[in-house]
């Protein structure tokens, strides 16, 4: 009996150990495996899959060109379809897949949850889209982020808005009465705290401040007090539906301010315009990530980016956030590629050597990691809905079309 | 005096479409005493069936409803019969959770389905501006206020007058006692059930020229249904349609007096005073509450 078990223990034991040593003695093949971790299904699936293509075409040019390292670049993709999705799917891109580094989020509450599991295990954390402060304000060694953020979003609206709006109203920017609106989450919230911070700082006058649940289905209170308090400028930081509303609210009520600008999402897609009706849409300002009506000379890339996506997806590119997220990508990796190895402390080495001057992305921004692990040369873009197009308005060098007022 | 009469318009249009969106909610729950959870879901179908029917055919959304009160009637019949009833000798919580697993469910299968887009039926005329006095509204409002008034009274007639009413308003006082008396009580149970996700089949089809729908639309609304139902008196419609514009009004007052952030406190806080002092809620009463079910 105690024989059996002894023989059998053996053989557990020396098929463990062929297994193990089986399993050391492959040889390593040619790829660097990355991690790229968006939400790929539910509630976020259009934007977090929009964002993956961006990450997915900068793969494609690197591996096209020698890959990284002369290593070709293998994306193992996690689905962050929530908080708790996002963590065990960067646990397990970590220690199953053996991921060199993470990609991704397009969601910042997914981010700041998986970027925490990353920074705990020492794998590089690489923000490619998020907006909300905390993803860089932590203080994690290995989190680094490319995209603009809330702040940036922040500060192109109130200069947008002191520089050129007030030019184009024909009047000095602090006699405008401005009102602020966004909805109540972590993006609405920090997008309005740098608004009243840069607005003190150009000495711009905020009558009103409202702010509400995303999923709000009445703004006539809203309006009612912006026509009140005789708001000339509305600034509003909102998703898709919370724009909808609005603008269709405001225009039924007949409150026609002197200016609309919105902050992101809901303001740079095509459906808000469809569903609020071109004609109602039309002057509307908006600040976001970089979209495709924009100056080439500024974003050089930009039209081999469209047609590389077109030819890959057999469609137009569904909002700017691909854009972004390849343009982060491919600065990254190259500057991985220029590196030393794949050690987490090679990779940050190398990610803060990078150096891309503004302009010279698709994107128009440069890359540079600054402060907090922060890409400090980013910026977002001032739009404006003109004749059904969003058009890049502002900074001037980027723009393709003069500002419009409705006066 | 201009402000107040915007702000009380509102506060109406408001209340009927949430008294539009309870109506079956409270037929519901207080019929079966089944808290469903996946109420704001059949909404989300009813208005995306709204507009996919409304493309592809063509047709006014109102037209709509031909295909759908059929429709979302046989649905929660189905779901009555086939979700609700195997559990009904297992403990409430059960239930409630079977629920919210259908709620889940239904946003799930309509974001595999139809994505996360949001998609826009067309307006047909519904959002043109009528002028009353100060206030402005749109038509599509006043055919939800007219409707909802139609309906609260329709379904007041059919349970007091009809013999199909009284056998539900016998299985909501005494399930035993009604089932003596020769009352088939699952039937009646999934005609309910029927009945109150047509309704919202209706509030549905009102609400889709004037919403966009998605697969999370129908939780904006539930929430508020749920605490309109309990303050009108658990099953009482008359009761769910006055608290539905008390809460319309406070919404519209609180929103403009104490501003959007505060407007919730306001809301739940009238709730919980109507909760305190009068448990049953403002139309409720103790011995409904006390049935033996």
């Amino acid at each position: 009996m105690n024989k059996k078990h002894k023989f059998r223990r053996t053989v557990i034991n020396s098929v463990f150990a062929a297994a193990l040593l089986g399993g050391i003695s492959v040889p390593t093949i040619a790829d660097v495996k990355f991690g790229a971790l968006y939400p790929l299904s539910g509630g976020l699936a259009l934007l977090g899959e929009e964002s993956f293509r961006g990450l997915e075409l900068a793969v494609d040019q690197i591996n096209k060109n020698g890959g990284v390292q002369g290593e070709t670049v293998v994306l193992e993709t996690g689905d962050a379809v929530d908080n708790n999705q996002a963590i065990g799917e960067a646990r397990r891109l970590i220690s199953q897949e053996d991921v060199k580094a993470i990609f991704g989020t397009y969601s910042s509450s997914r981010s700041i949850a998986a970027s925490q599991v990353a920074e705990m295990s020492k794998v590089p954390y690489f923000e490619l889209g998020a907006v909300a402060d905390d993803v860089t304000d932590r203080g994690l060694d290995y989190v680094f982020r490319t995209n603009p953020t809330a702040y940036h979003m922040a500060k192109g609206i109130i200069d947008m808005l002191a520089n050129d709006i007030a030019l184009e109203l024909n009047v000095d920017s602090t006699e405008l009465r401005i009102g602020l609106i966004h909805e109540d989450s972590n993006y609405g919230s920090s997008v309005a705290k740098h608004q009243r911070a840069f607005a003190e700082q150009e000495g711009l006058n905020i009558v009103m401040e409202e702010h509400y649940p995303a999923s709000i289905v009445d703004m006539s209170s809203i309006i009612l007090l912006l026509k009140n308090k005789e708001v000339d400028v509305v600034l509003q930081t909102s998703y898709q539906d919370d724009s909808v509303l609005f603008l269709r609210q405001a225009n039924e009520r007949n409150y026609k301010p002197k200016a609309i600008i919105g902050g992101g999402g809901g303001y740079s897609m095509t459906p808000t315009a469809e569903a609020v009706g071109r004609d109602v849409i039309d002057g509307v300002y908006n600040v976001d990530f970089t979209q495709y009506n924009i100056n080439p000379d500024i974003a050089p890339g930009i039209d081999d980016f469209v047609a590389t996506y077109e030819s890959k997806y057999q469609e137009a590119p569904r909002s700017g956030h691909s854009l972004m997220n390849y343009v982060g990508a491919l600065g990254l990796l190259r500057a991985i590629d220029a590196g030393s190895g794949f050690s987490a402390d090679e990779i940050k080495e190398a990610v803060l050597a990078m150096d891309v001057p503004i302009g010279k992305t698709a994107a128009g921004i440069g890359i540079k990691i600054g402060k907090n692990n922060q890409n400090e040369r980013a910026s977002m873009m001032g739009m404006q809905w003109q004749d059904g197009e969003l058009v890049t308005v502002y900074p001037k060098d980027a723009s393709v079309a003069e500002m419009r007022t409705n006066q | 005096m201009e402000l107040t009469i915007s702000l009380v318009v509102n506060g109406l249009m408001l209340g009927s479409l949430y008294a539009m969106v309870s109506v079956g909610l409270t037929l519901i729950f207080g019929i079966t005493k089944v808290i469903n959870f996946a109420h704001g879901e059949f909404m989300m179908v009813g208005m995306l069936l709204a507009y996919v029917i409304t493309s592809y055919l063509g047709v006014h959304p109102y037209l709509t409803l031909i295909f759908i009160i059929p429709l979302l009637f046989v649905l929660g019949v189905l779901v009555q019969k086939f979700l609700i009833e195997p559990l009904k000798d297992s403990d409430e919580h059960i239930q409630i959770f079977a629920t919210v697993g259908l709620s889940i469910a239904m946003i799930n299968l309509v974001l595999m389905i139809a994505g996360s887009n949001n998609f826009n039926t067309p307006a047909s005329g519904m959002r043109h501006t009528l002028s009353l006095g100060p206030a402005t509204v749109l038509t599509g409002q006043v055919v939800i206020m007219m409707c909802s008034i139609f309906m609260v009274g329709g379904l007041h007639l059919f349970l007091s007058r009809s013999q199909t009413g009284r056998a539900i308003r016998a299985t909501a006082q005494n399930r035993n006692a009604a089932q003596l008396m020769g009352v088939h009580v699952s039937r009646i149970n999934m005609v309910t059930f029927g009945i109150g996700i047509a309704c919202v089949g209706i509030a549905a089809v009102l609400l889709s020229p004037l919403y966009p729908v998605n697969a999370q639309t129908g939780q904006s609304f539930v929430l508020i249904a749920f605490v309109i139902v309990v303050m009108g008196g658990l099953g009482s419609i008359t009761g769910a349609f006055i608290a539905a514009l008390i809460i319309g009004l406070v919404d519209s007052f609180a929103g403009f007096y104490l501003g959007s952030s505060l407007k919730d406190v306001a809301v739940f806080g009238i709730f919980l005073s109507v909760l305190i002092f009068r448990p049953s809620g403002l139309f409720g009463n103790a011995r409904k509450l006390a049935h033996v079910s």
